[in-house]
């Protein structure tokens, strides 16, 4: 037993850190050589050494210049398009959704919130097929509009964080709003929503990244609209059988670029996201 | 409030319920239709030739038809030439890129919305067949692709109805798909290149490597094909492999050969994704290649052509010493085929277009500007193909190859351990229980 405690900390720490560093080093490998050999121009298609031989910013440019039937910036402004779309519309009912269960008394809203949180736990991709029938039955499959409805129409079921951090403002301000004539809509617009700044940003969030990253709803009703896709299925196209040996590279370039509209939001947005989680979880 | 949700929905399910109706109705008319295109003379030769009578009453016909990406230009100019035949007919056609690999899975997920004509790979074609989503060959058109294209292509796309039970054309065959060897001439000479040993032999001395994804079902199978294993359809449940009847004693033989030279030459002898052959074989200035000769497959002859340039030499597969006898190596053997929709609402068009696609000069056009290695009898012979080393080189190889038809679900992975097993560090081949390492792996294939 080492009785010092100054050396029993040290080793501690050491021991700590050595293994902190090495999860790190796992945890960071995949994204930096992502990135290292997005910026790679070597001749050969597949990357053959750790670190690239040459560096150069040519695979961002035959990203957006080498157009074939693969045509990434179509793809990025179809998924900004539905991002920004989906965003706006489900940031909306999913905090209307959570005022009126937070604020309004009704018959059966215990029974509305139960409904609403057992739907919830249904995998989302369970009714994908039927989802499809349905689009294809109102002809809307193949198209960005059908996408925005399934991205934003379901939202509303993800009130309860909103709700949560609703329940937190006092009550004791509609009553003053009331009191000078504000009737139930202009609460909501005029004082709870301007109070809610942190759980807006989060919700904003959220619903920001879903189309960039969803995969499976978005290839199922795309089928062979190259033009439609967005850049989640296209990223996996360029990686398929057919493409792999000549878009490899390109791949990488594009997967970063995926990441960048997300991340700009998200710093700007930050401080706001961790308020908003810890806020929103104070009360259920 | 209550009352405008109320309609609207009301709305949307009537919407939803009419739209369905539509679409199933056309379904089934289609359907029906075309099997009916089995009238008058066949014409003969390999020509395109085709009676105007054959449209029947289809005018104005829209169709969707797929190709993989590197064929989409060659594809539309083809299918505008197709429109030109015939223009009081009005056909307007929708060039979509679709890779063969995919095009069975998407077919199935939803045949209403696929192509009215699509390229696939053979061995998409017992699945489509049992579904049901591909049409046979007008029987009319069938006597001319039987008679214009080499026997194995043309028996690679037929197979039994499952209701008549009868062999029936299914597809037009519209090019051969393999792999054959793909050498650094200055690695490996002419003459080394016709057998494994010597390969190996000189790349080692080169210090480069041999690639060959022997991990894979379809490379690996390579290694029991060539000790006499062959593919012999299907049992009667549609699901379980047959095998011919092969001398076990010379298949193990033949696997302990190729272990033996796996280990031999390990570090030579490297087992990886076909993709890295073409990127070993580049060299930049201080890198230098690293790829000395590999197996593979012709959709990469460009990658492999513009890397290699004067240096690239391809032949079909090389022989290997199995109890001092050499054999030659056995491929499995592949076609792309272009098939008909089954759903297509104009059926006739469709089958047209696809007769015409698979024509002798479209194959030609295909052949000389894509590389892709022809079926058509005269175009086989013809100096375009002659002169490809790539397709002499394929075609060189079909000789020594078994069909991907009939292939059960379950023999690919089964053969992918086979090979990974083979070139295993941890086997020793000298020790090795070969002989239950293959039984295994055919007991395992049948899913025994």
């Amino acid at each position: 037993m080492i009785k010092s405690y100054k050396l029993r900390r040290g080793l501690a720490n050491t021991f700590i850190y050595i293994l902190l560093a090495v999860l790190g080093i796992i945890w960071v490998s995949p994204l930096a050589y992502l990135v290292i050999q997005s910026f790679n121009t070597g001749k050969e298609q597949i990357p053959q050494t750790l670190l690239p031989m040459a560096y150069g910013f040519d695979n961002y440019i035959a990203l957006f210049t080498n157009i074939g039937s693969l045509n990434f910036p179509r793809w990025y402004l179809n998924t900004f398009v539905v991002a920004c779309f989906s965003c706006v519309i489900s940031t909306i009912s999913v905090l209307m959704v959570a005022y009126a269960f937070s604020r309004l008394r009704f018959k059966s809203r215990k029974k509305f919130i139960n409904v609403g949180m057992i739907l919830g736990m249904f995998p989302g991709f369970m009714t994908m097929i039927a989802i499809y029938y349905l689009l294809k039955a109102m002809g809307l499959t193949q198209t960005l509009v059908a996408l925005v409805i399934c991205y934003s129409a379901g939202a509303g079921l993800g009130f309860q964080i909103s709700k949560g951090f609703f329940d937190t403002i006092p009550r004791a301000l509609d009553e003053a709003a009331t009191i000078d004539g504000a009737n139930k809509n202009q609460i909501f617009w005029k004082i709870i929503l301007p109070m809610s700044k942190p759980i807006v940003v989060y919700t904003v969030l959220t619903s920001f990244i879903g189309p960039w990253t969803d995969f499976i709803l978005a290839k199922i009703i795309m089928g062979d609209a190259r033009d439609n896709y967005t850049v989640a299925i296209g990223l996996q196209q360029m990686v398929s059988l057919e493409f792999k040996t000549r878009y490899f590279k390109q791949f990488l370039s594009g997967s970063v670029l995926v990441a960048v509209p997300v991340t700009i939001l998200f710093l700007k947005m930050q401080s706001y996201y961790v308020e908003g989680v810890t806020a929103g979880g104070v009360k259920g | 409030m209550k009352k405008i949700v109320a309609l609207v929905l009301a709305a949307m399910m009537i919407v939803a319920v009419f739209a369905s109706c539509g679409n199933s109705g056309e379904t089934t008319s289609s359907g029906s239709a075309d099997s009916g295109s089995t009238a008058s003379s066949a014409e003969s030769g390999t020509g395109f030739n085709v009676d105007v009578a054959d449209f029947g009453e289809e005018k104005g016909a829209t169709l969707k038809v797929w190709g993989p990406d590197a064929y989409v230009k060659l594809l539309k100019k083809q299918c505008d030439a197709f429109t030109k035949k015939f223009p009081d007919k009005g056909i307007k056609i929708n060039v979509v890129a679709q890779g063969e690999d995919t095009a069975a899975t998407n077919m199935l997920s939803d045949a209403d919305a696929a192509a009215d004509v699509f390229g696939f790979a053979s061995d998409q074609l017992s699945r489509l067949v049992s579904a049901g989503v591909i049409a046979p060959v007008a029987t009319k058109y069938a006597e001319a692709i039987t008679a214009s294209n080499l026997e194995a292509a043309v028996s690679a796309s037929t197979l039994q109805n499952p209701k008549t039970k009868e062999d029936t054309l299914y597809a037009f065959p519209e090019t051969g798909n393999g792999y054959y060897l793909v050498y650094d001439k200055s690695v490996v000479s002419d003459k080394d290149a016709g057998s494994l040993e010597a390969i190996l032999a000189d790349c080692k001395k080169a210090g480069k490597k041999f690639i060959m994804d022997a991990g894979n079902g379809y490379y690996s199978c390579v290694f029991a094909f060539t000790g006499g294993l062959k593919i012999d359809g299907l049992e009667d449940d549609g699901l379980t492999q047959k095998f011919n009847d092969y001398d076990e004693k010379q298949v193990v033989a033949t696997l302990k050969a190729f272990s033996k030279l796996m280990h031999d030459y390990s570090g030579t002898f490297t087992s990886l994704d076909v993709a890295n052959i073409a990127s070993g074989f580049v060299s930049t200035g201080k890198k230098k290649s690293v790829c000395g000769a590999g197996i593979d497959g012709n959709w990469n002859s460009t990658p492999d052509q513009e890397a290699l340039g004067d240096n690239f030499g391809a032949t079909k597969l090389p022989t290997i010493e199995v109890n001092g006898k050499a054999q030659q190596m056995i491929s499995m053997y592949g076609y792309k085929m272009i098939g008909v929709n089954n759903a297509s609402k104009y059926p006739r068009t469709a089958q047209i277009l696809a007769y015409y696609l698979s024509s002798e000069e479209c194959q030609t056009q295909r052949c000389a500007e894509l590389g892709w290695s022809p079926t058509n009898n005269t175009v086989v012979e013809s100096d375009v193909a002659k002169k490809n080393v790539a397709i002499s080189a394929l075609v060189a190889q079909s000789e020594f190859s078994v069909a991907q038809v009939n292939i059960a679900q379950t023999f690919w992975d089964p053969m992918g351990n086979l090979g990974n097993k083979l070139i295993a560090e941890d086997t020793n081949p000298d020790k090795y229980d070969f002989t239950k390492l293959f039984k295994d792996t055919v007991s395992n294939i049948k899913d025994e």
